[in-house]
C-alpha cells in the first residue's frame, strides 16, 4: 500500500457493531508522529473498543486503520502489531503474575519471539542493562526480585508500562493508567508519560480530568462511538455537548 | 529448581529401576529376588509417569487441560504394537508370514499399506513418535489458531480422543478392531516371556522418563520456559507483547504429544495388549488426575501422582475392586477441593512449617494459580 | 411314460363317468377339491373363480380359513365357528348323519396366493368398494393377463374415483406383463405406474426394463429413475425423522447442561449421571406401581416425570451446595471434580442395582408405529420428540416468565449488581443448578424408554450434549434446540452413506472443526460482556 497520509495512527470510518449495538460509530481519528494524545469520554464511548481495533484484538466491520501510512492494521494480528511497534496497557492492570519484576521486563524487551530462536535464548548483558535502566525509570529497582502478582496495585500499573518500554514501540497505547492510584502517584504518572513523550507517541484514555490536565495536551472526546470534540482541555469543556453528555452534572 | 534436585530425580528413577531389575534377574529362591510380574508393573507405572509428565507440561505450563493424551499415549502404542505384530512372523494362530492373525480372520489377502515398513524397528520407532506429533500438530494448529482455550479446548480434545476410539473399533481400520493387537511374541529379538527382557524394559522406560523430565526441566526453566508460562497467567498480554501464542502452544503440544506417544509405545511390549479402550475418555481424564494429585505445574508432581495412584489403583482393585472407582472418584473431588496443589504442595507446606520460613523469593517450587 | 399317462386318462375317465352328478360343471369342478394334490386344488380354485358362481366367494373364504371340508364321497362342506356344518354350494345346513370321511381341504401358500387370485378376480364387481379396492389391488400385485377384459369391463362401469384408478393401475400392470400387448399401451402402463411410484410399481418397471421392445424398455428405465427419486426422497425422509428423534433426545440431555454450562457456567461432567439417575428412577417408579396398583402401570411414565425431576434436581442441588459452590470460576478444576463424582455415582449405581441392564418397559400408548405417506412413524420416537418440544418450550418459559428466570439472568450477567439488588446468588446458584440437573432427570425418563438402563447410560451421551452445546452457543437456549436438531440429522443422513460409527465420527470432525472455525457456536453472544 502506498503512504496515503504522514499521520503516525490514522483511522477512518471505523465502524464496530456488536449484535446491533455499534460500539464505534465511522469514526476517524488522528495522531501525528511524536505527539501525545488523551481520549476521554462516558462509559460505553467505544474507547476501549478503538484501542482493540488499533491493536488487532477486534477487526472492524468497515472502515480504514493505518499505521505509519502503511500498515493496515485491521489486516493484521496482535502479536503481529505489536512486532510493528504498538504497545498496549490494559485498563486491568495485567502482568504475568507468576514471573518476578526482572523476568516481566525480561520477557517484554524488544526481541525476536520466534519460538526457535527463544528456545535457545540466554540473557545478555545488554539485556541486563536494559532491564536495569527501565527499573530506575518506573521506580521498581527495590522490588526487582518479587513476585509481580505481590505487587501493589500502583506498582503493578508502573509494571506494565515498564513492559511498554521494553518493548521500545513508537507508539504507546495506555488505557486507564492511575485508576486507583493515590494523587502523588498520579501525578508521578503524569510526569513519566511526559517523559515518555519525548521520544515516543502516546495515546491515553482516562477519566480522571485532573491527570489529564496535568497532561496538557490535545484531547479527542468520543461519544457513542464517534468523535464529539477535538482540541485543548478548555476546548473541549466549553462545547456545551461535551459538558451535556459528559462533563456536566 | 537447582540443577542438584532436577538430576536428582531423574538418578533416583533410573538407580531404583535398576536396581529392581537387577534384583529380578536373582534366582527365584533367592531372598531379594523380585518377581517378573512386579518388574512388568514398576514398568508400566513409569509409562503412565511418563505420559503425566506430559500432561503436566502442557496443562501446568500453558494452562491447556487435554483431556485427549490417551489418544497419543495410544497411536504411539499402536504403532510400537504393530511393530510387535510384525515381529511374530510365522508364528500365529494361522502361521501367516505376513499377516496378522486377525486379518487372516477377516480374510484379507494383503498386507494394507499403512502397515508397509513396520518390519523395520527404526521406521517403527519414527512412527510412535510422529504420529502422535503430526496428530497434534494438526490439531493444535487449528485449535489454537482459531484460538479456542479453556474448557473448550478440553471438551473438543476429549471428543478428538472419542472419535479415535470409536474409529479404532472398526474392523476395517485394519488395527484388530475390538480386540486391538496381542499375543505379541517378542521386541528387537528378545523374548517378551524373558525376565531379561522384562527388566530391559523397566530400564529403558525410566532412562526415557528421566531423559525427557531432565528435558522438560531444562524447557521450563530457560526463557521458553517463562514464556509459557506467561502464555498461561495472561494469554492477551502475551499477545500483546508479540508473541505468537498459537506457535508456542503448537510447538509444546506437539513436543507433549511425542512425549504421550513414546509413553505409550514402551507401554505396549510391557503389558502385552493395545486396543481401542486405551482412547477412552475416561483414560485420558485419569492422567490429569495423576497429575492433579502429585501437584500441577511442578513435573516431578506428575510422577509422583502417576506412581502413586496407579499403587494404589493397584492394591484396590486386588483387594476391594468394587470400591475402586469410590476411591477414585472421591480422589478427584477430594484432590480440587482441598489439595489444589497437589502432594507436592503439601509436602512444602509441611517443609515450609519445620523450617523458619524461607524468604518468599526462594520458593522453591512455583505454583500456578487455580484456575486457567 | 406313455403307458403311464394312459393310464391317467383311463382312470379319470373312469371316475367321471363313475359320477352321475357331474352334469352340472360347478359340481364337476367342486369335486375336484377332494383332491390330495395340490394342483388339483388350485386348478379347482381357477376354474370355479373363472364360473363366477355364486356361492364361489363363500367356499373360497372358507378354503381359506381352512373350514372347507370334504367328506369321502367328495362332497364339500363348511364347518361353521359353532361347529355346525353347512352344505357348501347351496348354503343349506346340513342334516343327518355326519359324513363318513369328513376332513379339511389341505391347504398350502401356493393355494392360498391362488385363492387370493381368485377372490381378486371375483370381488371386482363386489357391490362393497372397499372389496373392490382389494380386488385391485390384487390383480395388481398377481396380474393376470386373462384378466385383462374382466378389468376393463370393471373399469368401464366403476364411478369411485379412488376405486377407479386402482382399477387402472391394475390394468396397467397386466398390460405390462401382458406380452402381445401394443408398445404404445405398455408405455401408457408405464406412464400409470410412475406415477404411483412406490415400491410395487418398481418391481413391476423393473421387470418392464427387459422388454424386447427398446421403446418400452427406454421408457421404464425412464420412469424406474423416477421412482428412485422419489424412494430416495422418502427414505431421506424417514431418516430426517429418525435424525429429529435422535436430536430430541439430544435436545433433552444437552437442555439441562445448556443451563448449568451455557447460563452459569458450570462445566459438569457428572451430568450425563443426572440423566442416569433419573433413567433409575423410572425404572423404580414402575416397578413400584406394578407392585402397588398393576392396573396403572400404563400410566407409571407419567408418575415418573416429576419423580425423576426431583431425584436429579435434589441431587444437582446437593451436589452444588456440596463441591461446585467452592469452584466457580475455576472451570478446569470444577471439570475434574465432577468427573470423580460421576465415577462415584455410577459405581453407586452398579453397586445398588447391579452391572446389568434394568428393563423398563414401553407403555402400550408408545407400543407400535403408523405409516405416513412413505413414512413409518413409531409412536415411542414420536411421543419423545413432542416431550422434547414440550421441556423445551415449558423451560424457555420458565426462563423468561418467572422471578427465578429472571434473577437466574441477572445473576449470570452480572453477579455483584445481582447480590447488591437483594438477590441471595447463592440460593440462585443453587436452584439454577438443581434445575438444569432436573431437567437432565427427566431426559433420563425418555431415554429409558428407547436405550438400556445401566450405570453407563449417562456416559454415552455426556460427549454429545456437550457437542450440541457448545455448537449451538453457549447461553442460548434456542442454540441448544437447533443445535441438537441438526446434529441429530446430520448423524442420521450420514448413517446410510458413511455407516454408523464412521458417520458418527464424521460428525464429531466437522463439529471440531466448526467450533475451531466459530469457537462461539452457531448463535455466539457477542460483545463486551463475553469478553471479561
Amino acid at each position: 500500500m502506498t503512504e496515503v497520509t504522514d499521520a503516525l495512527l490514522y483511522l477512518d470510518g471505523v465502524t464496530v457493531s456488536f449484535d446491533g449495538f455499534k460500539a464505534l460509530n465511522t469514526l476517524s481519528f488522528v495522531v501525528a508522529p511524536g505527539e501525545m494524545r488523551a481520549v476521554i469520554g462516558p462509559n460505553g464511548a467505544g474507547k476501549t473498543t478503538m484501542m482493540d481495533v488499533i491493536t488487532g484484538k477486534t477487526r472492524p466491520d468497515q472502515g480504514t486503520a493505518l499505521f505509519r501510512g502503511s500498515a493496515d492494521l485491521t489486516k493484521l494480528d496482535e502479536a503481529e502489531i505489536a512486532t510493528l511497534g504498538i504497545g498496549r496497557k490494559f485498563q486491568k492492570p495485567t502482568v504475568f503474575e507468576m514471573h518476578s519484576v526482572t523476568d516481566n521486563l525480561l520477557l517484554a524487551l524488544k526481541g525476536d519471539r520466534a519460538p526457535r530462536r527463544v528456545l535457545f535464548a540466554r540473557e545478555t548483558l545488554s539485556e541486563r542493562a536494559r532491564i536495569d535502566e527501565i527499573l530506575e525509570t518506573v521506580r521498581l529497582s527495590a522490588v526487582r526480585r518479587r513476585l509481580a502478582g505481590e505487587l501493589s496495585h500502583g506498582q503493578k500499573q508502573w509494571l506494565e508500562i515498564g513492559m511498554l518500554l521494553a518493548q521500545e514501540p513508537e507508539l504507546l497505547l495506555v488505557d486507564e493508567p492511575v485508576a486507583g492510584m493515590t494523587d502523588a502517584e498520579t501525578a508521578d504518572t503524569a510526569d513519566l508519560l511526559r517523559r515518555i513523550n519525548q521520544t515516543r507517541t502516546v495515546v491515553v484514555v482516562e477519566h480522571d480530568m485532573t491527570f489529564v490536565r496535568a497532561l496538557d495536551v490535545k484531547v479527542t472526546v468520543l461519544h457513542e462511538g464517534s468523535v464529539l470534540a477535538e482540541g485543548s482541555l478548555d476546548h473541549v469543556s466549553a462545547d456545551p455537548r461535551v459538558v451535556e453528555v459528559y462533563l456536566g452534572r | 529448581m537447582s540443577a542438584m534436585r532436577t538430576y536428582s530425580v531423574a538418578v533416583v528413577i533410573l538407580g531404583g529401576a535398576l536396581a529392581v531389575a537387577l534384583l529380578s534377574l536373582l534366582p527365584a529362591e533367592h531372598a531379594l529376588h523380585v518377581p517378573g510380574y512386579v518388574v512388568a508393573l514398576l514398568g508400566k507405572y513409569l509409562c503412565y509417569a511418563l505420559l503425566a509428565l506430559s500432561v503436566d507440561l502442557v496443562w501446568g505450563y500453558v494452562g491447556i487441560l487435554s483431556l485427549g493424551h490417551g489418544a497419543f499415549f495410544a497411536i504411539g502404542g499402536y504403532a510400537m504394537g504393530m511393530y510387535l505384530m510384525r515381529q511374530i512372523g510365522a508364528r500365529g494362530v494361522y502361521g501367516n508370514a505376513t499377516l496378522p492373525d486377525f486379518m487372516v480372520f477377516l480374510n484379507w489377502q494383503e498386507l494394507p499399506w499403512y502397515w508397509g515398513g513396520f518390519n523395520h524397528f527404526g521406521f517403527a520407532l519414527l512412527v510412535m513418535a510422529l504420529a502422535p506429533g503430526l496428530l497434534a500438530f494438526v490439531f493444535g494448529y487449528l485449535a489454537f489458531r482459531s484460538r479456542v482455550t479453556g474448557v473448550y479446548l478440553s471438551i473438543i480434545t476429549q471428543a478428538l480422543t472419542y472419535a479415535l476410539m470409536l474409529a479404532f473399533f472398526r474392523n476395517d481400520m485394519g488395527f484388530g478392531g475390538n480386540n486391538g493387537l496381542t499375543d505379541f511374541k517378542d521386541f528387537l529379538g528378545f523374548s517378551l516371556q524373558s525376565d531379561a527382557t522384562r527388566a530391559g524394559l523397566l530400564v529403558a522406560s525410566a532412562a526415557l522418563l528421566s531423559l525427557f523430565y531432565v528435558v522438560c526441566r531444562m524447557l521450563v526453566g530457560a526463557r521458553f520456559g517463562k514464556v509459557l508460562v506467561a502464555i498461561r497467567d495472561a494469554e492477551s498480554r502475551a499477545r500483546f507483547l508479540g508473541y505468537r501464542v498459537e506457535r508456542y502452544k503448537v510447538a509444546v503440544f506437539v513436543f507433549s504429544a511425542v512425549m504421550a506417544g513414546l509413553a505409550g509405545a514402551l507401554y505396549v511390549p510391557q503389558v502385552g495388549i493395545i486396543n481401542p479402550g486405551e482412547f477412552a475418555p475416561a483414560n485420558s481424564i485419569e492422567a490429569v488426575i495423576w497429575v492433579a494429585v502429585g501437584g500441577r505445574g511442578t513435573l516431578v508432581g506428575a510422577i509422583i501422582g502417576a506412581i502413586l495412584v496407579n499403587l494404589g489403583k493397584t492394591i484396590f482393585t486386588g483387594a476391594l475392586p468394587e470400591l475402586w472407582l469410590f476411591a477414585l472418584g472421591g480422589l478427584f473431588i477430594l484432590v480440587t477441593l482441598f489439595l489444589p496443589k497437589g502432594v507436592v504442595g503439601l509436602w512444602d507446606r509441611i517443609m515450609a512449617r519445620r523450617v523458619p520460613a524461607p524468604p518468599l523469593v526462594a520458593a522453591p517450587v512455583r505454583q500456578p494459580e487455580a484456575g486457567e | 411314460m406313455r403307458k403311464f399317462l394312459v393310464t391317467c386318462a383311463l382312470v379319470l375317465f373312469a371316475a367321471l363317468a363313475a359320477n352321475p352328478a357331474a352334469a352340472d360343471p360347478v359340481e364337476d369342478i367342486l369335486t375336484g377339491f377332494a383332491s390330495s394334490k395340490y394342483d388339483d386344488i388350485e386348478k379347482s380354485i381357477d376354474a370355479l373363480a373363472a364360473s363366477g358362481d355364486a356361492a364361489a366367494p363363500a367356499i373360497l373364504d372358507a378354503l381359506s380359513a381352512g373350514d372347507l371340508q370334504v367328506s369321502s364321497d367328495k362332497k364339500l362342506y363348511i364347518k361353521g365357528d359353532d361347529g355346525s356344518l353347512k352344505e357348501a354350494r347351496s348354503g343349506a345346513d346340513a342334516t343327518g348323519e355326519i359324513p363318513p370321511g369328513l376332513k379339511a381341504v389341505k391347504v398350502n401358500n401356493r393355494v392360498r396366493r391362488a385363492i387370493d387370485a381368485a377372490m381378486g378376480q371375483l370381488t371386482l364387481l363386489s357391490p362393497d368398494p372397499a372389496k373392490r379396492l382389494s380386488a385391485a389391488a390384487s390383480q395388481f400385485h398377481a396380474p393376470d393377463p386373462a384378466q385383462l377384459p374382466a378389468v376393463e369391463s370393471a373399469i368401464a362401469k366403476e364411478s369411485d374415483p379412488a376405486v377407479k384408478r386402482a382399477f387402472e393401475q391394475a390394468r396397467a400392470a397386466i398390460i405390462l406383463v401382458k406380452s402381445d400387448a401394443p408398445d404404445a399401451d405398455k408405455i401408457a402402463a408405464i406412464g400409470l405406474l410412475a406415477a404411483r411410484g412406490d415400491e410395487d410399481a418398481k418391481s413391476l418397471l423393473d421387470a418392464a426394463t427387459a422388454s424386447g421392445s427398446p421403446a418400452v424398455a427406454d421408457a421404464a428405465r425412464g420412469a424406474l429413475k423416477g421412482i428412485e427419486r422419489s424412494l430416495a426422497w422418502w427414505s431421506a425422509a424417514q431418516n430426517v425423522y429418525y435424525g429429529l428423534s435422535l436430536g430430541s433426545v439430544l435436545l433433552l440431555a444437552a437442555i439441562g447442561l445448556a443451563i448449568t454450562f451455557g447460563v452459569m457456567g458450570v462445566i459438569n461432567m457428572a451430568h450425563g449421571e443426572m440423566v442416569m439417575l433419573g433413567a433409575y428412577t423410572t425404572y423404580v417408579v414402575q416397578q413400584a406401581v406394578m407392585v402397588a396398583a398393576p392396573g396403572l402401570t400404563d400410566y407409571a411414565l407419567v408418575l415418573a416425570v416429576p419423580a425423576a425431576f426431583l431425584v436429579s434436581g435434589a441431587a444437582g442441588i446437593a451436589i452444588e451446595r456440596s463441591i461446585i459452590r467452592f469452584l466457580y470460576g475455576r472451570p478446569l478444576e470444577t471439570l475434574l471434580a465432577t468427573f470423580g463424582l460421576s465415577l462415584v455415582l455410577q459405581q453407586a449405581m452398579r453397586s445398588i442395582f447391579g452391572p446389568t441392564n434394568l428393563q423398563v418397559d414401553n407403555p402400550s400408548w408408545m407400543s407400535g408405529s403408523m405409516d405416513l405417506g412413505g413414512l413409518a412413524i413409531t409412536y415411542n420416537r414420536f411421543w419423545i420428540i413432542l416431550f422434547a418440544v414440550a421441556i423445551f418450550a415449558l423451560l424457555t418459559l420458565v426462563l423468561r416468565k418467572t422471578a427465578l428466570g429472571l434473577q437466574m439472568r441477572a445473576v449470570t450477567q452480572n453477579r455483584r449488581m445481582a447480590a447488591s439488588m437483594g438477590i441471595r446468588t447463592g440460593w440462585v446458584d443453587s436452584l439454577t443448578f438443581g434445575l438444569g440437573s432436573g431437567v437432565a432427570g427427566i431426559a433420563g425418563v425418555a431415554l429409558s424408554q428407547i436405550d438400556n438402563v445401566s450405570p453407563n447410560l449417562g456416559q454415552s451421551y455426556i460427549i454429545d450434549s456437550f457437542m450440541v452445546v457448545v455448537f449451538g452457543g453457549v447461553g442460548n437456549l434456542w442454540g441448544t434446540l437447533v443445535g441438537a436438531m441438526s446434529l441429530g440429522v446430520a448423524n442420521k443422513l450420514l448413517e446410510p452413506v458413511a455407516g454408523a460409527v464412521l458417520g458418527k465420527i464424521v460428525v464429531l470432525v466437522l463439529l471440531v472443526l466448526f467450533i475451531q472455525r466459530r469457537p462461539r457456536g452457531l448463535f455466539p453472544v457477542k460483545g463486551r460482556a463475553v469478553e471479561s
